[in-house]
C-alpha cells in the first residue's frame, strides 16, 4: 500500500517542474497566452528575461509604467512575490 | 401583485459588505473559516465503493487502451515510475464550459496519467462573453462555438450525456444513460441555470417572445432578430436581476451595444432598463460611456425609483414594476440566476441556490471530494465572470492534483479581468485580487479596480483590442 | 438625499377600499455589519413610517433592523372624504421625508 501510494505521488507530480507553482501565477494564461500558436495583441510571457518581468511588474505595481489593467493586478503582490513570479515566468516555456 | 398591508416586501439584503465594488461577499457562507477535514487527503482515503471495479470494467472497454496509455504518460513524465497504480486514479469533470473544459484540460497537463472524463451533454459549447456583439449585429455566432476535439487529442475521455446527480456511494457520478462514472475526486462544474420560479410570468415559453439570451445560443440569435425586425421609433425594455447573476456587468455591456445599434439603424429607438439593484458593475464609466456616446437613448431605472420587475406579462409584452407597467416593442428579460440544477441534485447548493466551497481548494462545503467552480460557486467577492471560472479551474485542478498525491494544496490567489465593450471599438474593465480570509475569498486591499473616468479615447480603444485578445486567448487555452 | 415613490389613486368612491403603495430609498443599515475595516458599521435605518388622512392617522408601522434596504410599504385604507395623505418616514441620522397626495372622493 505504502508504496502504491508513493508510485501515485511521483506519477501526480507536476509535469516538468520542480518548483511548486506560485500564488497567482495560474491565472496569467487566461490573457498572456502559454500558447506558441496563438498570435496575440497582449505579448506572452513565457520565458522573457527575469529581469525584464520584474522590473515591469515592479514598474506597474508603482504606477511607474502606464497600464491598463497590470497596475490594478500587480498591487495584489508584495515585491518579493512580483519577483517569484518573474522567476517562475522566466523558466516557462510556451507550449 | 398581493400587496402586503402591514408588512414591506419580503425583498432580500442587497447591498454588499463593500460598497460600490461588484460583488457581495455573501454573508450566508462566511462565519466558519476552519477547514472541514476533507476526504481523500491521502490519494487512497476515500472509501472504496466494492462495485467500482465492476462498473468500470463493464462500462469502459476502452479501460485496457487507455491503462496502456496512462502507463506510457506515467512513463514520460516519470521514467522511474513503472508501477501501473497510479493509471487507477480518475477525477470527473461535468460540465463543459470555461470552468469545467480548463478544469478537465488542466488535470491532464498536469497529470498526464490521471485518467480524466469530462461529461458534457452538448457536442458544441456555446461561449456567452461577446455574445452581447453577437446580438448586436457585431459578430457572427460562428466565433462563440468550440468543440472538445482538442480535449479527446490530450487522452481526455469526453462523454456527451447529462448527469444525474451522485450514486448512494457519492464517489461515482451517475449519468442519464444509468452509465457510473466512479471518481477519486469529482469537479461539478454546471454554470447556472434560470430561475423560472422566481419571476411570475416568465417561463421558458414566455422566453420565446421576451428573450433572456442569458445563455448564448438559439436566444442570442432570437434577440438579434427582434431587434433587427423592430419599428424604427420602438422601445426596447430591458430587466436586469438582483445580485449574484452570471457577468454583473453583462447587462449594462448589453444596454451599450443595443444602443449602438439603435443609434445607428433605429435613431428614434429608446432603451429602457428596469433593475433591481441600485449600484450595479461599473457603473459610472457605464453611465459615462451612455452620456456620452449616446445621449438621451438610454433611460436606466433603478430599485429605488420602482425599477425592480416583479412579474412578466409575456403576451402583451409588458414588465410589471412595484409602481408601473412598462411595454416594449423588444423586452430582454434577464431573470434571477441559480447554480445549475445539477449542483442541487448533487447536494452542494444550499439554501441561496448556490454552492458554497472552501476558498483553498474550491471543495465543496457540503460534499467533500466534489470541488465546484465557475459560476455555480460562491466565491465570495470574486465575480461570475469566465475569466474567473477558468482561473478557478486551474486552482482547482492543482489542489486535487496535490490532494491525490498526498501533497497540501498551495494557497491560491485568483485574479480576475473584465472586459465590456462599450460600443465596436471601446472598452472598459475591471480587475481583482483576491485571497482566502475568513472562509471565503476576499479582494486584496489595494488591488483591482476599475479604468478610469474620463480615459481618453486610445485609452477605451486600447482595452477593447486587449479585450478581444483576452477572448480568444482564454477560448484557446479552454477548449485548444 | 432622500428620495421616495407613491403610487395612490387620485379619486376614489366614497367608501371605495384604495391601494398606496410606497418605496423608501435607504439602505437599512442594520448596525450589525463589520465594514472593510473591521469596525462595525453604525446602525442607520427608517425607524417608523406613518399615514395620515384628512388629519387622522390611519396606519403606522415601526421598523427594525431586519427590514431590507429600500423598504417597500403597501397598504389599503377605505376612502372617506377629500383630504390630503400624508406619508411620512423618519429615521437615524434625522432621516425625515414627507411626502403628500390629495385623494379626491366623489
Amino acid at each position: 500500500m505504502r508504496a502504491a501510494v508513493l508510485a501515485m505521488a511521483l506519477a501526480l507530480a507536476p509535469a516538468g517542474a520542480n518548483a511548486a507553482e506560485p500564488p497567482g501565477a495560474s491565472a496569467c494564461s487566461g490573457c498572456h497566452t502559454a500558447s506558441r500558436a496563438l498570435d496575440s495583441a497582449v505579448p506572452p510571457i513565457a520565458g522573457r528575461p527575469r529581469d525584464e518581468l520584474a522590473a515591469a511588474l515592479r514598474a506597474f505595481r508603482a504606477n511607474e509604467r502606464p497600464s491598463t489593467v497590470m497596475g490594478r493586478l500587480a498591487r495584489g503582490f508584495d515585491l518579493a512575490e512580483l519577483d517569484v513570479l518573474a522567476a517562475w515566468f522566466a523558466a516557462d516555456r510556451l507550449r | 401583485m398581493t400587496p402586503g398591508p402591514l408588512r414591506p416586501s419580503p425583498r432580500a439584503k442587497q447591498r454588499d459588505a463593500g460598497g460600490s465594488r461588484d460583488f457581495p461577499i455573501r454573508r450566508e457562507a462566511a462565519g466558519s473559516d476552519t477547514r472541514r477535514p476533507t476526504l481523500g487527503d491521502g490519494p487512497f482515503s476515500a472509501p472504496m465503493d466494492p462495485r467500482e471495479g465492476l462498473h468500470r470494467s463493464r462500462e469502459h472497454g476502452g479501460v485496457a487502451r487507455r491503462h496502456v496509455l496512462g502507463v506510457a504518460a506515467v512513463a514520460l513524465a516519470a521514467p522511474w515510475v513503472r508501477r501501473a497504480a497510479a493509471a487507477e486514479a480518475r477525477v470527473v469533470v461535468a460540465g463543459g464550459g470555461f470552468a469545467g473544459a480548463t478544469a478537465a484540460r488542466t488535470l491532464k497537463r498536469l497529470a498526464p496519467a490521471l485518467q480524466v472524463t469530462l461529461v458534457e451533454p452538448e457536442a458544441v459549447y456555446t461561449a456567452c462573453p461577446f455574445s452581447n456583439a453577437v446580438i448586436a449585429g457585431l459578430r457572427d455566432m460562428e466565433g462563440q462555438r468550440f468543440g472538445y476535439t482538442a480535449l479527446r487529442r490530450e487522452g481526455i475521455e469526453v462523454v456527451h450525456r447529462a448527469a444525474r446527480g451522485l450514486d448512494g456511494t457519492m464517489r461515482a457520478l451517475e449519468l442519464d444513460d444509468g452509465t457510473r462514472l466512479s471518481f477519486q475526486r469529482l469537479v461539478l462544474a454546471p454554470g447556472i441555470d434560470l430561475g423560472f420560479d422566481a419571476l411570475p410570468g416568465y417561463d421558458p415559453a414566455a422566453a420565446e417572445i421576451l428573450p433572456h439570451a442569458w445563455r448564448a445560443g438559439a436566444q442570442t440569435l432570437l434577440l438579434r432578430r427582434q431587434l433587427e425586425a423592430m419599428d424604427e421609433g420602438g422601445t426596447v425594455v430591458m430587466s436586469v436581476p438582483a445580485n449574484p447573476f452570471r457577468c454583473p456587468p453583462g447587462p449594462y455591456e448589453r444596454a451599450s451595444l443595443i444602443a449602438h445599434f439603435l443609434k445607428l439603424r433605429k435613431p428614434r429607438a429608446k432603451l429602457l432598463i428596469l433593475d433591481a439593484k441600485d449600484i450595479f458593475s461599473k457603473q459610472r464609466l457605464f453611465q459615462q460611456e451612455w452620456a456620452r456616446l449616446y445621449p438621451g437613448l438610454i433611460e436606466w431605472v433603478g430599485l429605488s425609483k420602482g425599477g425592480k420587475v416583479t412579474s412578466v406579462d409575456a403576451g402583451a409584452r409588458t414588465l410589471v414594476t412595484e409602481f408601473g407597467r412598462h411595454q416594449g416593442q423588444v423586452v430582454n428579460v434577464i431573470p434571477p440566476q441559480r447554480a445549475g440544477l445539477l449542483a442541487e441534485r448533487c447536494g452542494v447548493a444550499d439554501r441561496s441556490l448556490w454552492c458554497p466551497v472552501d476558498p483553498l481548494t474550491f471543495e465543496s462545503r457540503r460534499v467533500p471530494g466534489v470541488h465546484v467552480v465557475g459560476d455555480a460557486a460562491i466565491m465570495g467577492a470574486m465575480p461570475k465572470s469566465a475569466f474567473a471560472a477558468n482561473a478557478q479551474a486551474k486552482i482547482a485542478a492543482a489542489a486535487i492534483v496535490a490532494l491525490l498525491s498526498g501533497r497540501p494544496p498551495a494557497e491560491p490567489r485568483p485574479l480576475n479581468t473584465c472586459y465590456s465593450l462599450t460600443a465596436p471599438d471601446r472598452a472598459i474593465s475591471i480587475a481583482g485580487v483576491y485571497r482566502p480570509l475568513g472562509g471565503q475569498l476576499a479582494d486584496v486591499p489595494g488591488a483591482g479596480g476599475v479604468s478610469p473616468l474620463d480615459a481618453d479615447d486610445s485609452f477605451r480603444a486600447q482595452e477593447a483590442v486587449y479585450a478581444d485578445a483576452w477572448f480568444r486567448t482564454i477560448a484557446h487555452e479552454t477548449f485548444g | 438625499m432622500a428620495n421616495v415613490l407613491v403610487s395612490a389613486p387620485k379619486q376614489a368612491r366614497a367608501g371605495e377600499i384604495v391601494e398606496i403603495r410606497t418605496l423608501a430609498s435607504h439602505p437599512m443599515e442594520t448596525g450589525f455589519r463589520a465594514g472593510t475595516n473591521g469596525t462595525l458599521i453604525p446602525r442607520d435605518i427608517v425607524r417608523e413610517f406613518s399615514c395620515s388622512y384628512g388629519g387622522v392617522t390611519v396606519f403606522r408601522m415601526e421598523l427594525s433592523p431586519a427590514i431590507a434596504a429600500n423598504p417597500y410599504i403597501a397598504f389599503h385604507l377605505r376612502a372617506r372624504e377629500t383630504g390630503p395623505i400624508v406619508l411620512r418616514w423618519t429615521g437615524d441620522n434625522g432621516f425625515s421625508v414627507e411626502e403628500t397626495v390629495t385623494l379626491q372622493v366623489a
